[in-house]
């Protein structure tokens, strides 16, 4: 023992990943530290940015909120910035970086530093863009405590375009993130809240990216019902055990090592078992939220007009707001056209649910996938609903549209126009392998 | 602050391993660092991609860091390694100070834990120069070290914004009309001032109790303290083994990178490189030892004297400019305070 040293003997565990400390660090005194925002269930108007920075502001494990504004997300940061100033004496601070990039490789020395803690930031388009790097390395690190919300907007310059599309998070699928697409304030609360608890179980351990339509749902107001901080603390803590890995802080250990291709397999191997094992782990904390706070929890997706075991002859795939407006004109639809149609709004994008798809759209004629994002092909979710189908001995017809672009409304006359393109699949006539639609025609 | 000896005794955190090429200063740099550190508190480094990076945690090699054979019981000799991307690692210790900060403000943290973060000047001032200044400016209790070998050694000896003025690097070749890198340095030194450093200095191990010394007063900056450490690389600047040290005093010695200490508030002081040329050691002989400099400077094989390669007087003559602006700067800097 140094001269100097005023520490203890400490007890000391081995892990897999180096020596953990046992008693370094207090997480009672973090939690006790708390100033709870609300006492009991309220309802407040809220809009997406502000229904996702009260969620962050009433978790416990979050103390540091690390940002740079980037619009449509920026109103997260300025939230959380002045919750945390009207705080006396609390112990939650923002810190405020230079850049996106600088905010991705802050997120990974302090979530390395507490492996218990839970950081979150928010960003948009090229924001996340410029995070790319780092995020590719969070993907992998097994840093299950990085919450990285993605208020989507279409990327790229040429033209720029503020809007939101959720090309920005479309274009990050392989970056080993968790995400999950929201739509309405509601669904953005209730998800920011589950987030970690799907990110940090001990058998995922990988970080998550929920989001949500940026303008559409970041920046119109709604009826928001917030439940009690204490509520919330009781819930994530039944998800969210002490990490038994150790952290910088509380371990001997070693972070981002260098491997040879021979290792780099094994590395990859666990990484995707961790990031499917979320397929199993994410309905089982919805189910505990929907026990919990009577609101339905984390689901691969919502389903619209399925009916138990009966045949649809046109199923629609698509997520985000827009899908509301088909959710409303389904019932006349189906009247005028005597089909029988359903809809599924994808919440789990990354990874992808392809069992759980493949079951619902088996009992489908046809199939008609609305992308909302910028693609070389026929479209992400077309490419992935197409897998999904793959395997079943007489696929559904899958018909790629394209609508929203740039954060676009898509119309009832869209939906429309789209739902017709498609009957074309059920009189078996050949379809295109995308249409880009827009206020009620292809274009 | 320790004696010489008492620091020579400690307990490295850089331990026997490392794949870095033998004579390394880096290697010399981080085994000092690593007994300084050896002070009663737990210690955390964070590291950007470079050949420390790859030379020192690859897997399955040994991992070259950590203090004795197995965990230590003692908690304050424990010690933590990050690494992540080139320019990162700045951000990644102000981030991980800021969560020791903010548990030690609720109680959760009792235990003491000092931050370091190393470098190469290719992550530091060229990739990375926003994540450098940036961590400077919000004056962040952190010891930024930056090992300055001129080049991007890891990626194969190509040009860096610290590279001297034209030494030949894979990517600034010579050529009859090409006397290597013509770019004139990064001022660093004054960048780190600026900036909002609370200690900055220019040494490396070639001087020993200055480099200790501090490396110690560092560690108990209050703010941003940067250190900049000439690393000599053998690969890249192409010198015989055996000549590293001596290579880095030469090099701090006659101007090319002076042995420079200062610290906000105090000002500070260029060490053992005088300001007057002709009272320093001709940058001739420092560069007629590396290969990067044989298109400039070569021996007389009667004499063993460095002359000037013909052709070559004019570029010669800037370098002889360039050096003496450097110390003089260098002066200048040291009556801030």
């Amino acid at each position: 023992m140094s001269p100097e040293s005023t520490a203890l003997p400490m007890l000391h565990v081995s892990t897999p990943a180096g020596e953990r400390y046992e008693t370094v660090i207090d997480l009672e005194r973090v939690r006790a530290a708390h100033h709870p925002l609300y006492r009991e269930r309220q309802t407040v108007s809220a809009d997406g940015n502000v229904a996702a920075a009260l969620a962050t502001l009433q978790m416990w494990r979050c103390i540091l909120y690390a940002g740079f504004p980037i619009t449509p997300s920026t109103k997260w940061l300025e939230t959380v910035a002045v919750k945390v100033a009207e705080d006396a004496h609390g112990i939650k601070r923002v810190k405020l970086l230079e850049a996106e990039h600088a905010v991705a490789d802050y997120l990974v020395g302090a979530a390395a530093a507490c492996r218990d803690l839970i950081f979150p930031t928010a960003t948009s388009s090229v924001g996340l863009d410029h995070m790319t790097e780092t995020t590719r390395s969070l993907g992998a690190s097994g840093l299950g405590n990085v919450m990285l919300i993605d208020v989507y907007r279409a990327t790229a310059n040429f033209p720029l375009c503020i809007e939101g599309d959720p090309s920005d998070t479309l274009a990050h699928r392989d970056d080993g993130f968790i995400q999950i697409a929201c739509r309405g304030k509601q669904q953005i609360y209730d998800t920011i809240l589950q987030s970690p608890c799907l990110g940090m179980h001990p058998d995922v351990m990988t970080p998550t990216m929920p989001g949500f339509y940026g303008i559409k749902d970041s920046h119109r107001s709604a009826r928001l019902t917030v439940e009690p901080d204490h509520e919330i603390h009781e819930f994530q803590d039944r998800w969210i055990e002490p990490c038994q890995l150790p952290g910088l802080i509380n371990g001997d250990t070693a972070l981002g090592n260098c491997v040879t291709s021979r290792f780099f397999q094994g590395f990859k191997l666990a990484q995707k078992r961790r990031l499917e094992r979320s397929l199993d782990v994410l309905p089982m904390i919805g189910a505990d939220f929907e026990r919990t706070f009577g609101r339905p929890g984390l689901a691969y997706f919502d389903s619209v007009g399925w009916r138990e075991a009966e045949r649809v002859d046109l199923a629609v795939v698509s997520m985000g707001p827009d899908f509301g407006t088909f959710e409303a004109l389904r019932p006349d639809y189906e009247k005028r056209t005597g089909l029988k149609v359903a809809g599924l709004a994808m919440r789990l994008l990354t990874p992808f649910p392809r069992e759980a798809v493949r079951l619902k759209l088996a009992n489908a004629s046809a199939v008609l996938v609305v992308n909302q994002a910028h693609h070389v092909g026929r479209g992400h979710l077309t490419l992935d609903v197409a897998d999904a189908l793959s395997n079943l001995p007489s696929p559904p017809r899958v018909v790629s549209a394209f609508a929203g672009l740039g954060g676009a409304d898509v119309s009832e006359d869209t939906w429309e126009a789209m739902l017709d393109g498609a009957r074309e699949a059920l009189d078996g006539k050949r379809t295109p392998p995308w249409r880009l639609y827009h206020e009620g025609r292809a274009l | 602050m320790s004696g010489y000896k008492e620091t020579a005794l400690k307990e490295s955190c850089f331990r026997p391993g490392s794949t870095l090429c033998p004579g390394c200063m880096e290697s010399v740099a981080f085994q000092n660092v690593g007994r300084v550190s050896d002070n009663g508190k737990k210690t955390i480094f964070t590291i950007g991609t470079s050949c420390a990076e790859v030379s020192t945690l690859a897997f399955p090699n040994v991992v070259a860091w950590g203090r004795g054979d197995r965990a230590p019981d003692d908690f304050a000799k424990s010690f933590s390694i990050l690494h992540n991307v080139f320019e990162s690692a700045p951000t990644l210790a102000e981030a991980v100070r800021d969560v020791a900060d903010s548990l030690e403000s609720c109680g959760a943290l009792k235990s003491p834990v000092q931050v370091m973060a190393a470098s190469g000047d290719g992550g530091a001032f060229a990739i990375g120069l926003r994540a450098l200044l940036h961590t400077i400016h919000r004056r962040t209790r952190v010891t930024i070290m930056v090992l300055v070998n001129e080049i991007f050694a890891n990626t194969g000896f190509q040009y860096s914004p610290a590279t001297m003025p034209f030494a030949e690097t894979s990517t600034t070749p010579t050529g009859p009309d090409f006397p290597g890198n013509p770019q004139m340095p990064l001022d660093y030194i004054h960048l780190a001032i600026a900036a909002g450093a609370g200690l900055v200095a220019q040494v490396s191990p070639a001087h020993g109790k200055l480099f200790l010394k501090t490396v110690e007063r560092a560690i108990e900056c209050p703010t941003t303290a940067v250190l900049f450490v000439p690393a000599p690389c053998i690969s890249g600047w192409k010198f015989e083994d055996g000549e590293t040290v001596e290579l880095a005093l030469l090099g701090a010695q006659c101007g090319v990178f002076p042995a420079f200490t200062w610290e906000r508030g105090k000002g500070g002081k260029v060490l053992d490189c005088p300001l007057d040329a002709k009272d320093r050691p001709g940058i001739e002989e420092f560069m007629a030892r590396q290969r990067r400099f044989q298109h400039m400077v070569k021996r007389d094989p009667a004499t063993g004297t460095p002359a000037i390669q013909p052709g070559r007087e004019q570029a010669m003559e800037r370098l002889h400019g360039w050096v003496q602006e450097n110390v003089e700067r260098l002066y200048r800097l040291a009556e801030m305070k």
